[in-house]
């Protein structure tokens, strides 16, 4: 314990590299979903089945193996690039393509008598899925959302593979050092534990919220 | 053409090690699947069917694996066990670490399945005499198991692709096979397709499969 | 002896009490219809009767055993463990609003499960005798489909003819008819007329007054968790002496016609 407790500041500044590379991961890996996933609903079949390649290609390979395509894709091509960037950039795409999934398949679940309804309103695709599709799609894809987010903080853990500092490098830093290695790691664990907890608990809140009571 | 010739001719050349690494991950997948699968169905009764101190203590064991990284839990395992004088191999220990945390996310598909069987069902059931295990048996398991096929493959796709992680701990499974290949090579990007489009038959295999297993449940069991 | 006896039953949700204190009993062969308005607790009641819900006072006697529960030396009360509920559930047939069909099985299938899983019978044993009672309530053509394919009566009569299958000594029937289409109505009581003249003891718990009247020995009004009234149909249904049943049967029969 004593060993945890005298390391902690140090693991807390990894903790703290963790949660703002995380939040940059989460906020543009959404953002670029979300509309990934809503442009799919415009455009035309050329358009969706480009989308559905880049889902399908980044949903089926490990995040690991896109983290080190952007970590060694850079310099490939003549950029300097931090590391930092290098591996936000692998993993903002990753979460992007299962963003996209899930809005995508979210717009798919709003029943099409809704569709038909706005269209004979006279309204036009863009209006529809503005005023109807996305508002009904956001509720049924915040849960997914938010479990998909939270399997992004944890991968955030898999930078550290890379030579990149955050929270896990720290712990394996410290435990080469001190080789305590279960009290750092199952302290470390405890950290990630206290930052997605909440989140998980949160997401299933909203779960609840958002389910029909048969 | 020529760029296309020096393409085929790396991945001649690595055909070796890619084939071996995409070996190693295979077998890793194939002996964390099973594994997870049993566990999550160990941890089932505990969970659902204890007293209330078991199911706490299961409840809280299944959250910490679910909210931490699979990288941390195989370091642990990899850096722990010596402390008690186990030295598993690295591969060991990193289908002790898949099937661990996978476990955990697969009681919970497996106990959303059975709760989402409506009350209606367990009272139908009682109403004819039967116990609880009676019910669970033919009543409803058999309607729990079609509903959660499709989450479960799923699960079993991100495990395949977790497989890559046990590359940190020196396994020469794909991905390792990959990075270390680019370091001596510098064909970055052909290395990249090579182990990119190994993986995406993996995973699109596993996929196909797994909906051709729904069907034939979904026929079976009517 | 009666069949069914039931004295001093009390039952809570937490704080809310839903029985307050239920005295009644049913000979064998006798048909009980108990009416009420929602939430007067005639549905908690029924379930009680076949251990589906605990109750917390009172008793209950199924042919001369009571149930639900087990007296220490010192007399306190220890609910029975769920094996010998069970036991009991066997001869007490339950027939539900919403039919609880087991969806993953045919028709034939669902009459033979009791019999089958729960008494271990051999199925050439229990076969014929599962199409007789699809026959009986007049299924036997649909014995090898799904219950999707059903209509909402068609499921229901298969519903009875599952619970008939156990043989049991008391059969109940929990608002049968209340999720069906009016249409429908008709085919299902029609089986349940022919179960009463067959001798079955039941306790009918529904909405149907003019069914009430023409199949019921006996009516007992609930409201409130309590039993307000009990009497022969013709008596209670034209004379009804409490204020509430006469405020439930004008609203009944007068449907939406205004007050």
């Amino acid at each position: 314990m004593n060993i945890l407790i005298s390391n902690l500041p140090y693991l807390l500044k990894g903790a703290m590299i963790t949660l703002a590379l995380a939040g940059v991961i989460v906020t543009v890996g959404n953002l670029l979903g979300l509309l990934l996933g809503a442009v799919s609903a415009l455009v035309g079949r050329l358009g969706q089945s480009l989308i559905t390649l880049y889902i399908f290609v980044l949903r089926g390979i490990p995040v690991l193996v896109i983290m080190l395509l952007g970590y060694y894709m850079f310099p490939a091509l003549g950029y300097r690039v931090p590391a930092y960037v290098a591996v936000a950039t692998a993993h903002i795409v990753y979460v992007s393509a299962f963003v996209a999934e899930i809005v995508r398949s979210a717009i798919n679940s709003v029943p099409t008598g809704q569709i038909a309804a706005a269209r004979s309103l006279g309204m036009r695709r863009f209006g529809i899925l503005r005023e109807v599709l996305l508002p009904q799609a956001t509720r049924i894809a915040i849960p997914p959302l938010l479990n998909n987010s939270l399997t992004a903080i944890k991968q955030t853990s898999y930078v550290s593979v890379v030579g990149v500092w955050e929270l896990t490098y720290a712990a394996r830093e410290v435990v080469e050092r001190t080789l305590a290695s279960f009290q750092i790691f199952l302290g470390v664990m405890a950290i990630y534990f206290l930052i997605c907890y909440p989140l998980s608990l949160f997401a299933r809140w909203c779960e609840r919220r958002t389910t029909v009571i048969q | 053409m020529d760029y296309l010739a020096s393409v085929f001719a790396v991945w001649i050349r690595l055909y070796p090690s890619l084939m071996t690494g995409f070996a190693i991950t295979v077998s890793l997948a194939l002996a964390a699947v099973p594994l997870a699968l049993a566990g999550g169905l160990v941890l089932l009764p505990l969970r659902m069917w204890s007293g209330r101190l078991v199911r706490a203590l299961a409840g809280t064991y299944i959250e910490f694996m679910r909210n931490t990284p699979l990288l941390l839990q195989i370091y642990l395992i990899y850096f722990g066990l010596p402390l008690f004088g186990l030295f598993p191999s690295e591969f060991t220990c990193g289908v002790i670490g898949i099937a661990l945390q996978h476990s955990a996310f697969l009681v919970e598909i497996y106990r959303g399945g059975i709760e989402a069987i409506s009350q209606r069902q367990w009272e139908a059931a009682r109403a004819i005499g039967m116990v609880r295990y009676t019910a669970l048996r033919h009543i409803i398991l058999p309607q729990a198991a079609l509903r959660i096929l499709g989450p479960i493959g799923n699960q079993l796709i991100i495990l395949v692709k977790d497989t890559s992680l046990v590359s940190a701990i020196g396994v020469a499974e794909l991905t390792m096979t990959g990075k270390v290949a680019i370091e001596r090579l510098a064909a970055t990007l052909e290395i990249f397709v090579a182990i990119g489009l190994l993986y995406l038959l993996l995973t699109s295999a596993l996929g196909a499969g797994l909906r051709i297993i729904e069907r034939r449940v979904s026929e079976w069991l009517g | 002896m009666a069949m069914i006896e039931v004295r001093g039953l009390r039952k809570s949700y937490a704080a809310l009490e839903v029985l307050k204190d239920i005295n009644f009993s049913v000979d064998k062969g006798e048909v009980v219809v108990v009416l009420g308005p929602s939430g007067s607790g005639k549905s908690t009641m029924l379930r009680c009767i076949n251990l589906l819900e605990e109750f917390q006072g009172g008793e209950i006697r199924i042919d001369g055993e009571a149930i639900g529960y087990r007296e220490d030396a010192h007399g306190v009360r220890h609910w029975c463990k769920e094996r010998d509920n069970a036991k009991l559930r066997e001869q007490v047939g339950m027939v539900f609003q919403s039919f609880n069909l087991f969806p993953h099985r045919t028709v034939l299938q669902n009459v033979m499960m009791g019999p089958l899983k729960v008494q271990r019978r051999a199925r050439a044993e229990i076969e014929p005798i599962a199409r007789e009672l699809l026959g009986k309530v007049g299924l036997l053509d649909k014995a090898d489909q799904y219950p999707a394919r059903l209509s909402g009566g068609q499921q229901q009569r298969v519903g009875i003819a599952r619970a008939l299958a156990m043989q049991p000594k008391v059969m109940l029937f929990d608002e049968v008819t209340s999720a069906l289409d009016p249409e429908l109505v008709g085919e299902v009581l029609r089986v349940i007329r022919r179960l009463a003249q067959e001798g079955m003891t039941m306790i009918i718990v529904t909405h149907e007054i003019h069914f009430a009247r023409d199949v019921a020995d006996r009516i007992i009004f609930m409201d409130g968790g309590l039993i307000v009234e009990q009497d022969a149909p013709a008596t209670l249904l034209s004379n009804p002496k409490s204020d509430r049943l006469k405020l439930f049967l004008r609203r009944y029969q007068g449907d939406y016609l205004a007050d």
